[in-house]
């Protein structure tokens, strides 16, 4: 008796729990989707009516408006959304494949081997993450123009090999979910230690890889001030440069091709990661894992 | 016999970080070697490129430095730093692992929680441009939508009144950034070895019980990684705040020390000295504060294993 | 393990599809524009590379074929099209000269930081040719990178003669003027007139003849005291004067007599600290809506809903072509606010606006840039560039934004020959109002850290107006900020 009451109010609290996290998230989740919604709104709009109201779902004639921003966009010369795209991608997919890559390989090699200098190495790159960027950008571009770095895509690309904070992640995973026991075991079976890293280790960090490929596929996507600075042949632009170019004078903006320009940029994005949060919500079962 | 093979193989340890050392060297060493040297330099001025010492110029090698650090402005900037970090902090870290928790609970059957998942991280995605003009619209002044709601009569400035900045900034932060550390707290998560959580079930923990005993232990690692960055990011918090409101508004309600090392830099007399003498003072605080952190959540049992082992090397070197 | 082989083979495909972009629309290899300064640290470059064919197909912003290369750099397409409409006019031009135009949006900053780079860094890939605009001309005609102009005299345009003959207006030439010499000139001319409703002006003074109103708000005065009688009167009748206390402050602060730096240090005009009462006064007594510039509130003033019905706008020419038509609510006379405008000149003259053309000093295609300049800013024949932006017929090409506005321009003998009636102000011919506008204007009290300064004292003047400070809190907390940001 004692114990069905008990059950009872076990599963009263259940659902009680239950309606509070729905609650919860389905009001977070219409928060995050605001600011998607203003840019799809603002995207039909006239520039008037952009500047009437932001925040309005009207329009008086929608597809008028958005046939016009597209034509806006497209006639720009300055603007082409197909090359913007392509430069877009191969920036934020290739620096994302290396920093990724090569940030598990330098927390494996401060995890995994014992070596002299180890410590000073993480302690570098550790320091390297603290220091605040915007000075030195003042140096960056000054070198980067001397040296002829401008209009080189790779510009924005190679230097994502070597980004602290990922390092950092990747050695926190590593830490708590690496076992040596396994590498060991692999050793034994004749495997190089290149092997290792490229076929267990890097399968067991997976989840770790899939959470910073997407902050670092969106934080290169979005990328705006260096590449306005560094890529200055049209050709060369990715996508977000080239809406900023739509901005025009202080006294021209048309509101409603920026607003589409912004919702073509993101909407690339919107696939990535998609594709890429599978890892996060599945999550992985894994194998060799400290316990 | 263990250690001889962890001695073997401490080349590879070099030979792996390698590429991060010559990235690191080609493309970062000389940027931030310039910033340390212009703190203690004349150098203002745009497009200048020319500088002299301080001293050779008559003056004292720390003068940029005593400048920062005397300033009124500056220590507004700090100020408002913090407090407008820990306003977005705690409820950021808070919902957070409180989402971690939900999401990541095997034994609850809430459905939908992949979709959740997705949509909270989603905020990040939005340039920090298209979430400003969001919020400048919704707080906007005469007319907004916050207004409308609320007092149509008698509408509120909201932009330029410094609490209401200083709260919509820390607002508009936490916004952005607490579906990024849930994913990153998730990740932690997943990574734990299932036979734990069934180990804690069978030993009868309540999901609260297994949340702090068992998940928050295990994540501990990534806790610390989220700590040290969050803190790195709010003593460099920008984009919002400038976007948002900008550095001058209600005398600065909303200027942080990057804006601050920003304006100083580029806004108005290009005072790169200033500017850099500023960021070096920034970067000491945060090594001294991540120093701090890292210090509370250290792994002591993992030190002294460690401190043990550094002895067993040595003595199986010195045994060779 | 099918999830390692599954998350391997996308990777491969990403990359894959990379390397495809990057083969798929290269046909023809035209060599990338990069120029031959040799460097090259960076080995992997080639293979990431597109090449630049893409763009072909539609125009691009590259003008003329002829072997000689300029270089301009500017933060909009205004003038990058102006030189297609020139080519267009003149192939000869176009056969000796390729312009190759880069566009940098102002974001942020990024044009300027761009610009400086590229101007010190120097060498093939430096600017020839580039524009500024208003809230950073002075950095370019007289401050920190004045030393890169070059002068129009050095590039061989002869001066004073033309400056004569398209009678350039004055505070142009004030603005563009390093020393004695001329290094830069914008093409508009941005001289603000007032523009006033004239349902209001008729209901609250009675007559909306723009000579009777010009008497009834002391126009050329040089001070606000009648306008605010008049807004006294509008508010007895339910109007606001002004939209918001920054339509003044524009007019106050270019209407100075001496700089924000005078010697070093900062120096706070009269007419300027004035502002301060101004924002005051217009908040206490309710004479504005309190709209900031650009914002909703400010564009539904336009079309006269907002919580008053607004008087007047000050503003150039831009402002009506650009903003207020756009804005007023209707396309013809009945709709909205439309036809309802009128100008006439303001109380306080100023400019607001426009954009400047530098050269620079280390060019070597002088002939080309100085024939571009001069066609620009200072060609005042009926196929200069300006008798065409005046009379709205410059050649846009396929840009949907109909540039048909007639814009005034800075060559008040190209004014005097063009017409500007306009249908949003009632068919009245708003040129001369605005020519009056541009002779009020001047530019002698700025300096190259307006932008900034301007910034610091309109938030001391509205903290003051909100309540927050008092008066000399207001003027202590400008110093302050002034000290500890600029140095000054």
């Amino acid at each position: 008796m004692a114990n069905e009451v008990k059950l009872h109010s076990i599963k009263k609290n259940e659902t009680a729990l239950k309606v509070v996290i729905y609650v919860v998230s389905i009001f977070f989740s219409i928060m995050t989707l605001f600011p998607f919604v203003m840019l799809i709104c603002n995207s039909y709009k006239s520039t008037y009516e952009v500047q009437a109201s932001t925040l309005s779902l009207y329009s008086k004639e929608p597809l008028k408006n958005l046939a016009f921003n597209w034509k806006q966009i497209t006639s720009k010369d300055a603007f082409h959304p197909g090359v913007g795209f392509r430069n877009s991608f191969i920036v934020a997919t290739l620096s994302t494949v290396l920093n990724v890559y090569f940030s598990c390989l330098t927390a494996y090699a401060i995890t995994a081997y014992e070596w002299k200098l180890r410590e000073g190495f993480n302690a570098m790159i550790m320091a390297v993450m603290m220091i605040p960027g915007t000075v030195t950008m003042i140096g960056f571009f000054q070198m980067a123009y001397k040296i002829g770095l401008v209009n080189k895509l790779s510009a924005l690309i190679l230097p994502s090999i070597a980004a602290p904070m990922v390092v950092f992640f990747m050695r926190q995973y590593l830490q708590a979910s690496l076992s040596m026991e396994i590498v060991q075991s692999a050793r034994i079976d004749g495997a190089g230690e290149f092997r290792i890293f490229n076929q267990i280790v890097i399968p067991l960090m997976k989840p770790a890889i899939a959470t910073q490929a997407i902050f670092a596929y969106v934080g290169s996507w979005n990328n705006l001030f260096s590449p306005m600075i560094l890529l200055t042949d049209k050709n060369k632009k990715t996508l977000p440069v080239m809406v900023s170019l739509l901005n025009g004078d202080i006294y021209k903006k048309e509101y409603g091709a920026i607003y589409l320009g912004l919702l073509i940029t993101v909407l690339p994005l919107i696939v990535v990661y998609a594709f890429l949060s599978k890892y996060i919500v599945e999550g992985v079962a894994l194998g060799g894992v400290k316990s | 016999m263990r250690n001889k093979r962890l001695v073997n193989y401490a080349k590879y340890g070099y030979f792996f970080s390698i590429p991060f050392i010559l990235t690191f060297c080609i493309f970062t060493l000389y940027p931030v070697i310039y910033t340390f040297v212009l703190g203690f330099t004349d150098l203002k001025g745009a497009g200048n490129t020319e500088w002299h010492w301080l001293p050779s110029v008559g003056k004292n090698l720390f003068t940029n430095f005593t400048d920062v650090l005397t300033s009124k402005t500056f220590h507004k900037a700090f100020k408002n730093t913090w407090i407008i970090w820990i306003l977005n902090f705690i409820p950021q870290i808070g919902f957070a692992l409180l989402f971690t928790a939900w999401f990541t609970d095997r034994r609850s059957k809430v459905k939908g929680t992949g979709l959740f998942k997705i949509l909270f991280y989603m905020p990040n995605i939005i340039t920090a441009a298209s979430m400003a003009i969001l919020f400048q619209k919704l707080f906007g002044y005469p007319v907004g939508a916050v207004n409308q709601l609320f007092n149509a009569n008698q509408p509120y400035n909201f932009l330029i009144n410094e609490w209401p900045i200083k709260l919509i900034v820390a607002f508009v932060q936490f916004f952005q950034w607490y579906g990024h550390t849930m994913v990153n707290l998730i990740a932690g998560v997943i990574g734990i070895s299932p036979e734990i959580f069934e180990a804690a079930e069978i030993d009868g923990a309540n999901r609260v019980q297994t949340f702090f005993k068992v998940t928050i232990p295990c994540i501990r690692q990534i806790m610390l990684f989220v700590l040290v960055t969050s803190l790195i990011g709010g003593l460099n918090m920008f984009d919002i705040p400038q976007l948002l409101v900008g550095a001058k508004a209600a005398n600065g309600a909303a200027l942080t020390t990057n804006m601050y090392i920003r304006n100083q830099a580029f806004d108005g007399s290009y005072l790169y000295n200033r500017a850099a003498a500023a960021s070096v003072i920034l970067f000491l605080v945060i090594v001294i504060l991540s120093a701090i952190v890292f210090y509370i959540l250290r792994d002591k049992d993992e030190a002294r294993l460690k401190k043990l082992r550094k002895q067993e090397l040595r003595a199986a070197k010195k045994g060779f | 393990m099918k999830k390692v082989i599954a998350s391997v083979l996308s990777l491969a495909m990403v990359a894959a599809l990379a390397t495809g972009c990057q083969n798929g629309n290269g046909g023809e290899t035209s060599a990338p524009s990069n120029g031959g300064s040799g460097v090259d640290p960076v080995p992997t470059d080639s293979g990431v590379e597109p090449s630049d064919t893409t763009a072909t197909e539609k125009q691009t912003m590259t003008f003329g074929t002829g072997s000689e290369k300029i270089n301009l750099w500017s933060f909009t397409d205004e003038i990058p099209k102006m030189v297609g409409q020139y080519v267009k006019q003149k192939p000869e031009f176009g056969e000796k000269y390729t312009v190759e135009c880069t566009i940098i949006a102002t974001d942020g900053g990024a044009y300027q930081t761009a610009l400086d780079n590229a101007l010190v860094a120097g060498g093939d890939t430096a600017p020839d040719m580039y524009a500024a605009e208003a809230a950073f001309i002075l950095k370019y005609s007289q401050g920190d990178m004045a030393k890169f102009a070059a002068t129009y005299k050095e590039l061989g345009i002869d001066v004073d003669a033309k400056i004569k003959e398209a009678d350039i207006a004055k505070y142009t030439i004030e603005v563009g003027s390093r020393g004695g010499d001329l290094v830069a000139l914008g093409y508009q001319a941005t001289g603000c007139a007032m523009i006033y409703n004239a349902e209001v002006a008729k209901d609250a003074f009675g007559t909306e003849d723009p000579a009777e109103i010009e008497k009834i708000v002391g126009a050329g005065s040089g001070n606000w005291d009648k306008f605010f009688e008049a807004a006294a009167k509008l508010k007895e009748k339910g109007y606001a004067a002004v939209s918001g206390s920054g339509d003044i402050w524009n007019a106050c602060e270019k209407s100075a007599d001496t700089a924000w730096i005078v010697n070093g240090q900062l120096n706070i005009d009269p007419k300027r600290e004035k502002f301060l009462d101004i924002a005051k006064t217009l908040k206490d007594n309710g004479w504005s809506n309190d709209a900031a510039g650009w914002s909703e509130a400010w564009y539904a003033d336009m079309k006269g809903e907002g919580a008053q019905k607004v008087f007047a706008f000050f503003g150039p020419a831009w402002l009506i072509n650009y903003v207020m038509i756009g804005n007023s609510g209707g396309n013809k006379a009945g709709e909205g606010t439309f036809g309802q405008w009128r100008v006439c000149a303001p109380p306080v003259g100023f400019f607001w606006g426009g954009t400047w053309v530098l050269g620079n000093k280390d060019t070597s295609k002088k002939e080309g840039v100085a024939e571009l300049i001069e066609w620009i800013t200072l060609d005042s024949s009926d196929t200069g560039l300006q008798y065409l932006w005046a009379n709205g017929s410059v050649d846009w090409d396929n840009d949907p934004n109909t540039a048909t506005a007639k814009d005034t321009v800075a060559s008040a003998t190209v004014m005097a020959k063009s017409d500007g009636k306009l249908d949003f102000c009632g068919g009245q011919n708003v040129f001369p109002a605005f020519i009056a506008g541009n002779q009020y204007a001047s530019a002698k009290a700025m300096t190259q850290y307006d932008e900034t300064i301007n910034g610091y004292f309109t938030d001391a003047a509205s903290q003051y107006a909100e309540g927050n400070v008092d008066r000399d809190g207001a003027i202590e907390q400008f110093k302050t900020n002034v000290q500890d940001n600029l140095s000054f």
